[in-house]
């Protein structure tokens, strides 16, 4: 395997994951806003076991496959449960439309590039191309969680946040100690049990889980 | 005892907390389970055979004398507060809570306190993370256990905003551990994220990074240990939640939270030998307790008020915390310590006013003292006591904060803080007084103009104390009030007198904080 072609690949990779946080971002719908989680939660799992075998690091074999089967597949199955017991087809609702949005999500990646080129703070070994894509990815959720107003929306966002903050572990650092990727891995399928459990009575108390119908407490 | 024997009891007790039960063992059941871990953890913070550092779990947990302080916080706080509840949610009668609801209840208390101790136990910079988050978690349920809209919302607040603000320290935690690994020999790799080995190294550990890495850290920690302008969340879900779980919210989460900044900006001083993180802990201290004084001079729900209280004493101990040398650690760790008995005792009076006068307003709360004098004269002394009143505690842990402040040269920020904490004292003993002395609460003596003389109705009252003409028509609990009766000896005695052991404990615990490497 020479490296030219592994260089190439990462290459590969990090544009597609660039490309499936903006398809996160511009989804119109909840479902396809799922899926794309899950395509970039895929290609966050491709890229760990590329790093683990271009580098030798067994352990990070382990983060790659919790990736696949909690991210990939769990997760997004557990929201699709939630969406059609919810009876939720309509379009994601947002503050600011779409091609703003866009625009703004450029204008992050923009900053992440700048802000982390040439090696200003960080001087990683390998893998340093990765690190703007994470901040980015970062920066996208959070552009998620303050721009939607559904409920599901936001837990969207909160897991598209600690995907690029996974991806910053994994190239800066080649992961974590494995027990604490593991322990991140338990508390982020709570998180998502709870928050799930949570939209459902959001929906009952408020008749809708939009988060900006919840305005009792001021002060 | 050993620490993993003090983290198992709570855990156990969160299980058999479920066991399906008739309320009245799931009650014995809860508060035996707080007790016992109680009794286990003091025993082993005074049993003297661990100084200076334990280790458990690979050095993956350890206890110092930082540690041990909030442990005894967290199994202290969190006895009273069982005990609390056992007589306020296990109560009979009408508005009852389900007895599904209160074994799930009585296991999310005891989860919580789990996270807690795990949270102040870890020596893996990583697992204090995911024991943060898990803090979170845990306490989701408790701040919503009526299923009310604004409970629901609150703990819906709670959720988002802390878990945003904890993947912040999260990318923190990362940059630590990428400057360790670009300085670490081969074999040390699980070493990598314990706090005793980075500190025994931070000298090696490149600067810049870690500068960047306590800034995210700060954010992160900071909106859960409740530092303005962090701290939206904070008011809501303690107000929201129920007496007893705003006590351990306001008591002891806020100070794991601050705990945690703590260990970082220990690392970060070491590594840098500059003032930079002292000088960030300072700026949003002394932010916090200015954002926090507007809501406390206009606060309409007294819940609210007490937790923005809690907003302006953690930017107290932040500040003193960044003002540093042995009187200001010193200070700021004692201060956490009292506020976290002033602030509950508090919260737990305010439960008893909930019951009095079903209402959360400041406003509708008048002639406490008439209505219930014992749960008046607590409630006013406790108030004067969080105002900074001496001889109570926190005048004490105020004065040492604000002398170290002087004593290190920062005038500017002390006089701040000076000038801010009068604004709040005039503002506590305002609603305090309205709130306790006074008429009962009735639509003539709004227009009638009894509040004209109040002083001569407190005259009144003492001498019928018992409050004969008008009996209070709620249940009195023996529970519930034997704990005011107790935070109110604790709060008096530390103002006084701090025995010797617990004393040299934060006297140690100060010393860590300074960066002592022992």
């Amino acid at each position: 395997m020479s490296a030219e072609f592994m260089a190439s690949l990462i290459h590969f990779l990090g544009m597609m994951l660039l490309i499936a946080s903006f398809w996160i971002l511009v989804s119109s719908q909840i479902g396809a806003c799922i899926r794309a989680y899950a395509t970039h939660s895929f290609l966050l799992a491709l890229i760990t076991a590329v790093v683990a075998w271009s580098q030798h690091i067994e352990h990070l074999i382990i983060p790659a496959l919790l990736t696949l089967a909690l991210k990939t597949i769990v997760i997004p199955h557990v929201f699709f449960r939630i969406i059609r017991r919810l009876g939720i087809r309509k379009e994601v609702e947002s503050y600011i439309n779409i091609p703003f949005s866009l625009l703004l999500a450029v204008l992050l990646v923009f900053i992440s590039f700048y802000a982390t080129g040439e090696g200003r703070f960080l001087k990683p070994a390998a893998f340093g191309e990765f690190i703007p894509l994470a901040i980015s990815t970062v920066f996208f959720g959070m552009l998620m969680m303050t721009t939607r107003k559904k409920a599901i929306s936001q837990v969207l966002g909160l897991l598209l946040i600690e995907n690029g903050l996974f991806l910053m572990a994994i190239t800066m650092t080649f992961g974590m100690p494995l027990l604490v990727e593991m322990g991140i891995f338990f508390d982020v399928l709570i998180a998502v049990m709870i928050m799930g459990l949570f939209v459902f009575k959001i929906r009952d108390a408020f008749e809708g889980i939009d988060a900006d119908d919840m305005t009792v407490l001021k002060g | 005892m050993t620490i993993d024997k003090a983290l198992w009891m709570p855990l156990i007790f969160a299980f058999l907390c479920l066991i399906p039960s008739p309320k009245r063992i799931t009650r014995l059941t809860f508060i035996a389970g707080a007790v016992i871990s109680a009794i286990g953890a003091w025993g082993f913070v005074f049993g003297a055979s661990w100084s200076p550092r334990v280790f458990a779990f690979n050095g993956n947990l350890m206890m110092d004398a930082l540690s041990a302080v909030f442990a005894l916080l967290i199994t202290g706080v969190g006895v009273l507060s069982a005990v609390y509840a056992g007589g306020y949610l296990f109560k009979e009668g009408d508005g009852s809570i389900s007895p599904l609801r209160l074994r799930r209840y009585a296991c999310f208390f005891h989860l919580f306190l789990f996270t807690m101790l795990l949270t102040v136990f870890s020596n893996n910079l990583g697992i204090m993370w995911i024991a943060i988050e898990g803090t979170t978690l845990a306490s989701a349920f408790l701040v919503n256990v009526d299923d009310k809209k604004s409970s629901i919302e609150a703990a819906w607040k709670y959720l988002i905003l802390c878990s945003v603000g904890i993947s912040l320290a999260l990318f923190g935690i990362i940059l630590v551990y990428y400057s360790a690994i670009a300085q670490a020999a081969s074999g040390e790799s699980g070493l990598l994220l314990n706090w005793t080995f980075l500190l025994s190294k931070a000298k090696q550990l490149d600067p810049q990074v870690l500068r960047l890495a306590f800034i995210f850290i700060l954010v992160g920690y900071g909106t859960k240990a409740g530092l303005a302008p962090f701290h939206s969340w904070l008011p809501d879900a303690h107000s929201q939640a129920p007496a007893p779980v705003s006590a351990l919210l306001s008591g002891v989460l806020l100070s794991c939270a601050t705990l945690g900044i703590l260990r970082f900006h220990i690392l970060t001083k070491a590594a840098t030998g500059s003032a930079f993180s002292d000088t960030l802990l300072i700026f949003f201290g002394v932010l916090s307790v200015v954002v926090a004084t507007p809501f406390i001079l206009e606060q309409k729900d007294y819940k609210r008020l007490l937790a923005y209280s809690s907003v302006e004493h953690m930017g107290l101990a932040a500040a003193g915390l960044g003002f540093g040398g042995a009187l200001g650690l010193y200070g700021a760790i004692l201060h956490i310590m009292n506020h976290a008995f002033t602030k509950s005792l508090l919260f737990f009076s305010s439960g008893h006013l909930y019951y009095l006068f079903h209402s959360k307003e400041i406003a509708d709360v008048k002639g406490l003292l008439r209505k219930n004098a014992f749960l008046g004269i607590i409630f006013f002394l406790a108030a004067l006591a969080i105002a900074g009143m001496p001889p109570f505690s926190i005048f004490v842990s105020e004065f040492l904060i604000l002398s170290a402040g002087f004593l290190g040269g920062k005038y500017i920020s002390c006089a701040v803080l000076l000038l801010f904490l009068a604004l709040i004292f005039v503002g506590f003993l305002r609603h305090a007084s309205r709130m306790t002395l006074g008429g009962p609460n009735t639509n003539q003596s709004k227009q009638s103009g009894d509040w004209g003389r109040p002083n001569y109705h407190f005259g009144k009252e003492i001498k019928s104390l018992g409050g004969s003409e008008e009996p209070p028509k709620v249940e009195r609990s023996l529970l519930m009030d034997s704990v005011l009766v107790v935070g109110m000896i604790v709060i008096l005695t530390m103002g006084f007198y701090i025995p010797g052991p617990l004393n040299a404990l934060i006297q140690a615990a100060g010393r860590i904080a300074g960066g002592t490497i022992l």
